[in-house]
């Protein structure tokens, strides 16, 4: 069954020790989670695994034309964007960089769009650049939550800054705190 | 299972205290003082989780990574930048998905070795399986 409520997560460096903080803290959730990180498809399967010793749920690498499921964690293929169609199937394609990158979260976030059939939250944490931050406004503006990793625990505060900067995020959180508004949030 | 990693960093007293710390953890350390030492190792076949200075004479942290990439001397390997700043500058557009992280010296020994331990974790994970 396809999930309903979808939590798209835009991270960079700093990010594999952030992303196994912050999902240590989260039980399975009625949510299907995609995590884009900036990362080369030499690792991006490494990675995958090393999540998947920290965390609750199942975690795979999104495979081109796949559905998103519920209790489960996607990360983006280093290498290729990553859409969604109807908010939940995924379309890998090689493009342009898009702020350096390719995976670029705000690709993925801005190709969410309306009608929200459930919960939609955009997170941005640790990274250098502003990627995420046209997404994170997109988030905000079609009816999600948004959420900034705060400067004291980000490796590097460049792109949750620049997220926070544009006016659309709704709580500036560490790791730990992200994971109890996100248990607050889809249950 | 691979436990190797590499400083590479022009200030010896930096390169000394790394030695400590992977001692301890008993790592396998090489030193490089320069990025064209650490070339030199790349080449010779070295393979690990590489702890990068960005500010050093000649070549910089940045400038190194770009020239693995160039040589195709990247893949096996997992790059941490350590530095005396606070946030990085322009200069890693475009680095961003070779640089898994960012460290700020003077560095915590446990917080470091705990790092590093879990990205050897990651290098020593099998993909013979994984298929794109």
């Amino acid at each position: 069954m396809s999930a309903r409520n979808l939590v798209v997560i835009g991270v960079s460096t700093g990010g594999p020790l952030t992303l196994k903080a912050l999902f240590k803290e989260i039980p399975p959730l009625d949510a299907a989670f995609l995590i884009v990180l900036h990362i080369t498809p030499q690792m991006d399967y490494r990675i995958a695994q090393g999540l998947a010793t920290a965390a609750t749920m199942p975690v795979t690498l999104a495979e081109d034309g796949e559905y998103l499921k519920h209790g489960h964690i996607y990360m983006a293929p280093g290498g290729f964007h990553l859409k969604l169609e109807g908010n939940h199937r995924v379309v890998l394609y090689e493009g342009a960089r898009v702020n350096y990158v390719q995976p670029a979260a705000d690709v993925a976030m801005l190709s969410v769009s309306r009608p929200l059939k459930g919960k939609l939250v955009g997170i941005v944490l640790t990274g250098m650049g502003r990627d995420g931050a046209d997404g994170i406004k997109h988030i905000h503006d079609i009816g999600g939550v948004t959420i900034a990793q705060d400067q004291h625990s980000s490796t590097i505060y460049g792109m949750p800054k620049a997220a926070a900067l544009t006016g659309a995020v709704d709580y500036v959180l560490p790791p730990k705190k992200i994971a109890a508004k996100l248990i607050e949030l889809l249950t | 299972m691979n436990k190797k990693i590499m400083i590479v960093d022009d200030n010896e007293y930096v390169r000394a205290s790394v030695d400590i710390i992977c001692e301890s953890g008993r790592l396998e350390l090489t030193s490089a003082a320069s990025g064209m030492e650490c070339l030199e190792h790349l080449e010779q076949g070295f393979r690990g989780v590489i702890l990068m200075d960005i500010m050093m004479p000649e070549m910089d942290g940045w400038d190194t990574i770009r020239e693995m990439v160039g040589r195709g001397l990247y893949e096996g390997n997992i790059v941490v930048m350590l530095t005396g700043m606070g946030e990085p500058d322009s200069k890693m557009d475009g680095l961003q998905e070779y640089v898994s992280d960012y460290m700020t010296k003077p560095f915590n020994p446990d917080e470091l070795l705990d790092s590093l331990e879990y990205y050897l974790t990651l290098l020593n994970t099998p993909v013979d399986d994984h298929e794109r």
